[in-house]
């Protein structure tokens, strides 16, 4: 036992120097006289606030009861450094580039900078927290008690906790760098490890070879069972130990913290993959000599957890007692310190910052001065968890039971896993998938480890413990659905991780991201590709360069701004003044002001300046998955195709049309020459037969010169009617239409064919209609059409006697005459063909004309608003119909 | 790192084998092949058990730190930005 005074004035003079490093450190980084702080060997031992005290005293007590089993927690981070190419260095490329100030930070962001992931992730670090904070105010306690005689344990964990506070504030808090780097609070814990290394080795070599005689000497007669302990020490538990270390060194708030927020060098990070393993193997070379040479010398009953002390102690070896006591004492207050930094990191950014800036900027602009704000609740926030430790060490009344919270604690934050590994590889995770798994996650630790680690005292009673809530042996806490007969740790495990997991990928395979979601996930999962990891722009809006500069002032400083705002007007080729609020200012700005306050408070503060809301299609196209633009595209596709398909079926309509129409010219052109040929064949002959032959009697002479005039007025008749039909049908002819009364129209037709119709013997019976009735029409080209009809009928009846009936009937708005004979009319099939030109009925013969009088009247009908169509009887003939428009109602 | 040009083949075996070097670690370290180391022993007076993982432990890190060395000069890390991060 050493004296109060000596050990007081020890641990005062080693706070000093404590003290004195991060003050000096601090006041090198800002005038940027690294040197040699900045290295790899920095970064390094700053790494191994892993090992706190309950590694420093209670790896000595898990050795002496279990055996080996101690060792697991050691390979897992051995095994995360050595492959660090693929998830540590992402982890810092990914921090590096987003500034990310804290592990809740990093969720958030990449979630698509969700406030309240960030909130969840808080509440969950600062639960799990706490208890470890109240383990490390304990031990530093007992080994007091220890090493300087029984006192007030309270007080002193009290004066202990006021101290850690302290240093915390001032180094801590210092400034608010853009990075959220603690340059002083780094190198004071590298020198902690130094220490601690140092103590640890010293015992050990003090056990192995003073109080032994070597290796040999320590592990002679030593029964196997307290080398491997009593159970099965390579089994589950195992496994589940080294995935718990493992997840705990990328997990833990103060992790974190100094492996990717306190980074200031990526390529430290290849030299911390092998010097931190190997600081851990120097950590527990000695662990097992220690507990082995511990268990053989003290006397029965000796707390194991404090061997470390105890065995120089007993040894009357003061200067040793006292260095592991420091060693300890180093451990506890190095993690007590960058826990609270981290833990108030993010209950500050997101959960008092929010609340604050809300109440304070109610409106578009930013009142009062956020950067003190910023400190006082950054000062306050530490206050209030070293003050929960405390509190958690006065109640828990320094029982064992806060032994295991290490353990507890790891598979707290191992709850982040599945949202972080699932966060920087797989750009399918949303937010809606890892709030899930996170709270999954944590109800079930709390369930089944956390709070049965009370023994019944908190919230679960022992019977609920022992039989399940009411009752329900399926739900008992630590036989979750009848899973017995499993170490509670892995049971414990098996059921957060594995649910928390499951959930995460589940949900998030059934969820939409929203659009900042998918490009946050896109700029994390593909870190190394983008140029300086700086995410790309999608946001538009307009801002003020006063307001932004208002913001940052109030946040980063007045000196930092200025130089910020200046770097960036020089950048964009200004001499002086405020830069451009362009898209690249604003982003930059964001990024600055979330490395001090968090990527969720930076976005909601920037674009409420900026006015920046929503995403611009062409964005919002780019960010867009692969597949939908598959879809897309496919949709596109198809359309494109139909559309092709609805032509083709057009284009061969049409090309079928031109066909027809092709093949009806040929028809037309081969009718026609035959019928011009006819009448100039016979002129040629007699004309031929004038010239040449002398002898020709006159009357014959007369005769043949009549036959030529006779067929040069038939070709001048079809050429005339030629012209007719194509400009009736082309629609060059005016045709002027008057009012005509139909009986006369009748009249005049058939007085006009009363001869022939007298010659040919045909009977004509007319009803021409009612005496007033009018229709609008060309009085001349109607009889031509009446004529033509009704010679048609005379002409090629071949009934033996002949008969013609015409009818008038009225049709609403239309009149209609109706021709009828009774030789028989004509088949549907040639019904179809007589409006051809140069067709005609079967019974025709070629005595007389062409075969251009129907087509011509039906032509001569149409640009009269009217009709001439064939038409059937019910009793099967056929009968021409002419119509025409009524010129009164 | 996905400009293949920034990429020689001889850092591209390094990463092969840091991630074989995690996978060797895992099985070596973890059941059933940890379990071979089960038996009664001592070598140089210390237990085989202890002796096994130590001395797979210690291996793994300096396979670790010669991997590391090829790994960081294939890294293309900008070093201008890590400067004035570290200065500023």
């Amino acid at each position: 036992m050493l004296s109060v005074n000596t050990v007081l004035a020890v641990c005062l003079g080693y706070v000093v120097l404590l003290f004195a490093v991060a003050f000096i450190v601090d006041r090198r980084t800002r005038t940027r006289r690294l040197g040699w702080l900045n290295s790899p060997v920095v970064y390094t031992l700053s790494i191994s606030i892993y090992c706190t005290s309950w590694t420093f005293y209670g790896a000595v007590g898990s050795a002496a009861r279990n055996g080996l089993e101690f060792v697991a927690i050691y390979l897992g981070p051995t095994l995360v450094f050595v492959g660090w190419w693929w998830c540590l260095r992402k982890l810092v490329r990914i921090g590096r580039a987003h500034r990310i100030t804290s592990i809740a930070d990093l969720i958030s962001s990449r979630y698509g900078k969700s406030p309240s992931l960030a909130v969840l992730v808080t509440v969950i670090a600062l639960i799990a927290t706490t208890p470890y904070i109240a383990l490390q105010l304990q031990s530093l306690t007992r080994s007091y008690q220890v090493i300087a005689g029984e006192s007030d344990g309270v007080a002193t964990a009290f004066w202990i906790a006021a101290g850690m506070a302290l240093f915390t504030i001032l180094f801590g808090t210092r400034n608010l760098d853009a990075n959220e780097r603690h340059q002083g609070v780094v190198a004071a814990i590298a020198l902690e490890a130094v220490v601690k290394l140092l103590a640890l080795l010293a015992v050990g070599v003090f056990a192995t070879w003073s109080l032994a005689d070597g290796f040999a000497d320590v592990f002679a007669d030593v029964p196997p069972e307290v080398v491997v302990g009593a159970g099965e020490v390579f089994g589950a538990r195992w496994v589940v130990l080294t995935f718990l270390s493992a997840t705990a060194i990328i997990c833990l708030p103060r992790q974190f913290q100094v492996t990717v927020v306190e980074n200031i060098d990526e390529r430290h990070l290849s030299t911390a993959s092998w010097l931190f393993p190997l600081y851990l193997f120097g950590m527990t070379l000695f662990i097992m000599p220690i507990a082995i040479v511990g268990l053989k010398v003290m006397p029965a009953g000796a707390n194991p957890d404090l061997f470390v002390l105890t065995l120089p102690l007993s040894a009357e070896r003061h200067e040793l007692a006292l260095l592991a006591f420091l060693g300890g004492f180093s451990s506890a207050t190095s993690m007590v310190i960058v826990a609270t930094i981290a833990v108030s990191t993010m209950l500050s950014n997101h959960i008092v910052m929010p609340i604050a800036l809300r109440v304070l900027a109610a409106g578009r602009a930013v009142s009062g001065d956020v950067r003190a704000l910023l400190l006082v609740s950054r000062r306050v926030c530490i206050g209030v968890i070293l003050g929960l430790g405390f509190l958690y060490f006065r109640l828990s009344g320094g029982s064992d039971a806060l032994a295991a919270i290490g353990l507890i604690a790891f598979v707290g934050v191992a709850q982040f896993l599945p949202s972080l590994l699932g966060g920087i590889f797989w750009r399918g995770g949303t937010r809606t998938g890892a709030a899930c798994g996170l709270l999954a996650g944590f109800a079930l630790w709390a369930y089944t480890l956390f709070l049965p680690s009370f023994g019944g005292d908190v919230i679960l009673s022992p019977e609920v413990l022992r039989d399940g809530p009411a009752g329900i042996a399926a739900l008992r806490p630590q036989a979750l659905l009848g899973l017995d007969g499993l170490d509670p740790l892995v049971h414990a495990v098996v059921w957060s991780v594995g649910v928390n997991a499951l959930a995460f990928v589940v949900v998030s395979s059934l969820t939409r991201p929203g659009a900042l979601e998918r490009l946050q996930a896109t700029v994390f999962v593909d870190v190394y590709r983008a140029a300086g990891g700086a995410p790309s722009s999608v946001l538009v809006g307009t801002a003020a360069s006063e307001d932004l500069f208002l913001l940052a002032r109030r946040i980063l400083g007045d000196g930092f701004a200025r130089s910020l705002f200046d770097e960036m007007a020089a950048a964009q080729g200004r001499s002086g003044g405020l830069p451009d609020p362009t898209d690249a200012v604003i982003d930059r700005l964001e990024r600055e002001l979330s490395g001090s306050i968090g990527a969720a408070s930076a976005h909601a503060l920037v674009n409420r300046i900026a006015d920046r809301q929503s995403l611009g299609m062409t964005e919002l196209i780019d960010i867009a998955d692969e597949s939908q633009q598959m879809i897309e595209a496919a949709h596109e596709f198809a359309e494109k195709s139909a559309e092709l398909e609805r032509t083709a079926v057009q284009l061969r309509a049409a090309n079928e049309r031109l066909r027809a129409l092709d093949a009806q010219k040929d028809e037309f052109l081969g009718q026609l020459s035959h019928e011009l040929r006819t009448p100039m064949t016979s002129i040629r002959s007699f004309s031929e037969i004038l010239m040449d032959e002398e002898g020709v009697p006159d009357q014959e002479r007369r005769r043949f010169v009549s036959i030529i005039n006779e067929e040069s007025q038939r070709l001048t008749r079809l050429l005339d009617e030629l012209l007719d039909i194509s400009r009736l049908e082309g629609g060059s002819i005016d045709l002027r239409l008057e009012m005509i009364g139909v009986p006369e129209a009748i009249g005049k037709a058939l007085d006009a064919i009363a001869g022939t119709t007298r010659d040919a013997g045909v009977t004509v019976t007319a009803d021409p209609g009612r005496a007033g009735l009018r229709v609008e029409s060309n009085p001349d080209r109607l009889r031509q059409v009446l004529i033509n009809l009704l010679s048609n009928a005379v002409k090629y009846n071949p009934a033996p006697q002949p008969e013609i009936r015409v009818s008038v009937n009225e049709n609403g708005s239309m009149v209609d005459i109706d021709v009828a004979d009774n030789g028989g009319g004509v088949t549907h099939a040639e019904a179809a063909m007589i409006f051809e030109k140069f067709a005609r009925g079967d019974r025709s013969d070629r005595s007389y004309g062409v075969g251009l009088g129907l087509p011509i009247s039906r032509a001569i009908m149409r640009a009269m608003n009217g009709d001439l169509t064939v038409e059937f009887a019910p009793d099967g003939t056929s009968f021409f119909r002419i119509r025409m428009p009524r010129a009164d109602p | 790192m996905t400009a293949p040009a920034e990429i020689g083949p001889a850092s591209g075996k390094a990463r092969d084998r840091s991630i074989a070097l995690v996978v060797v670690g895992v099985v070596l370290l973890m059941p059933p092949l940890v379990g071979v180391s089960l038996v009664d022993g001592s070598i140089a007076g210390v237990p085989v058990p202890l002796v096994y993982v130590f001395v797979v432990w210690v291996t793994l890190i300096a396979a670790a730190a010669a991997l590391a060395r090829v790994l960081r000069s294939s890294d293309t890390i900008d070093s201008s930005e890590s400067v004035n991060d570290a200065t500023g």
